[in-house]
C-alpha cells in the first residue's frame, strides 16, 4: 500500500495543476468547483457514444473574449478532446 | 519617458516587498532614477527590507495630507545612486489614502524619475485599488503553490478589468529539485496556468533571509536569485535576457556537503 503513496505524491506536482485548471475556470464562471467537473464528466458520456478517448486527456479551458472591450467580455468555455477514432456507426 | 509599475500579487507573503526592493536596486545600478513607495499603509516593510527604517521622518500619508513637502517624504539611499524610498505610514489605515490622490502622486513624481515602483499590499480592496491607480503596468507575484496561483489569476482579472496594458508575472521561490521530482509545479506551468508572460523566475533562496535579516538587497551579489532579480531588472528595461539555468548551481558539491550535513 505504501508503494502506491509513494507513486501518488511523486505526482503531486500535476495533481496541483490539474486541480487549479479546474479551479481557476470555476472562480470565473463563479459556480462551484464540482460543476465544471461535472461539465467535464458528461462531454465524456455523451461522447463515448460515438468515439474512443481518454476521459482524462479532456481539456477544458476558458477563453477570454479579449476582442471585445473590458464590459463586454464573455468568457468563452472550450473544450479538447483528442480522438483516437471514431465508432463506424452512421445512422441515416 | 517615465514608468509607473505595480508589483502585486493577491496572496500575502510570496515575495512582492523583497521583489521591489530588489528590483528598484537592480534599475538604479543600471543607471536609472528609482523611487520605491510602499503603499501598504498601516503594515510597512518595505522600509525595513531596504534597510532605510531609521531615516523615515514623514511618509506617504503625509505627503498626500500636506503636511510635508515630497522631498521631505523621500528618503535617499546611500549605498546607491538615484535611489529613493517614499515609506508607508504604520499607524494609519488604507483609508487614509484615495487612488484619486495615488494617480496624482505617481504623476508628479514622472518628472524627477525613470521608474516608480509601489509595494501593493496583499488583497484586493482599497490597498490593492490605490496602489495600481496611476500604474502603466503590473508585475504579479507568485510562488509555484496552488493558493498562490489563484489568487494571482483574480489579481490578474482585476488587473485587466481595471484596463492595465503590461501585465507580467514573476515566479519566485521555485525550487528546481522539487519540479525534478513531480513535487512542485514548473514555470512552464505557472504560465500555462495563468496564461500569463512570464518575465522571470527567482529561486528559493537562503540568501534572501539572510539579505533582509541585514536590510541589504542582494541584487547586486552573486547569488542566485540575486542574478535572477537582476535579469529581471534587464528585461524591464528593455534588455533581452535569456532565462537563468537553475538548475546549474545544484551540483555534485552542493549534495555532497549537504549529505555530510545531515550525516
Amino acid at each position: 500500500m505504501r508503494q502506491v503513496f509513494w507513486f501518488y505524491r511523486k505526482n503531486s506536482g500535476r495533481i496541483a495543476r490539474n486541480r487549479l485548471k479546474l479551479l481557476l475556470v470555476s472562480d470565473e464562471m463563479g459556480c462551484r468547483p464540482g460543476i465544471v467537473e461535472s461539465i467535464r464528466e458528461d462531454f465524456a458520456k455523451v461522447l463515448s457514444r460515438y468515439a474512443e478517448f481518454d476521459p482524462m486527456a479532456i481539456d477544458i479551458s476558458l477563453a477570454r473574449n479579449e476582442s471585445a472591450g473590458a464590459s463586454d467580455r464573455i468568457p468563452v468555455l472550450s473544450a479538447r478532446i483528442p480522438i483516437l477514432y471514431l465508432h463506424n456507426t452512421r445512422n441515416e | 519617458m517615465s514608468q509607473v509599475i505595480v508589483i502585486t500579487s493577491g496572496k500575502g507573503g510570496v515575495g512582492k516587498t523583497t521583489t521591489t526592493a530588489n528590483i528598484g536596486t537592480g534599475l538604479a545600478l543600471l543607471g536609472y532614477r528609482v523611487v520605491l513607495i510602499d503603499t501598504d499603509i498601516g503594515l510597512r516593510n518595505l522600509d525595513v527590507v531596504m534597510g532605510l527604517e531609521n531615516r523615515i521622518i514623514y511618509n506617504l500619508v503625509d505627503v498626500v495630507e500636506g503636511n510635508c513637502r515630497m522631498k521631505q517624504a523621500l528618503i535617499k539611499d546611500k549605498r546607491y545612486p538615484n535611489l529613493f524610498l517614499l515609506p508607508s505610514a504604520q499607524t494609519r489605515d488604507k483609508t487614509s489614502v484615495s487612488p484619486g490622490q495615488m494617480c496624482k502622486l505617481t504623476d508628479d513624481l514622472r518628472e524627477d524619475f525613470d521608474y516608480i515602483l509601489l509595494d501593493c499590499p496583499a488583497g484586493i480592496e482599497r490597498g490593492f485599488q490605490n496602489a495600481i491607480a496611476g500604474a502603466d503596468r503590473a508585475l504579479v507575484v507568485t510562488t509555484p503553490e496552488v493558493s498562490a496561483i489563484r489568487d494571482a489569476d483574480r489579481i490578474i482579472g482585476l488587473l485587466e478589468a481595471s484596463g492595465m496594458q503590461e501585465i507580467d508575472l514573476i515566479v519566485n521561490r521555485i525550487r528546481m529539485d522539487m519540479v525534478r521530482r513531480g513535487d512542485m509545479m514548473s514555470i512552464d506551468d505557472v504560465a500555462d496556468i495563468l496564461s500569463t508572460h512570464i518575465i522571470g523566475a527567482v529561486p528559493d533562496d537562503e540568501e534572501i533571509v539572510v539579505s533582509t535579516n541585514q536590510g541589504e538587497p542582494l541584487v547586486d551579489t552573486d547569488s542566485l536569485s540575486g542574478q535572477a532579480f537582476f535579469n529581471i531588472c534587464k528585461r524591464i528595461s528593455g534588455e533581452t535576457v535569456p532565462m537563468l539555468d537553475l538548475d546549474a548551481q545544484k551540483g555534485i558539491l552542493v549534495r555532497l556537503s549537504s549529505f555530510l550535513k545531515r550525516a
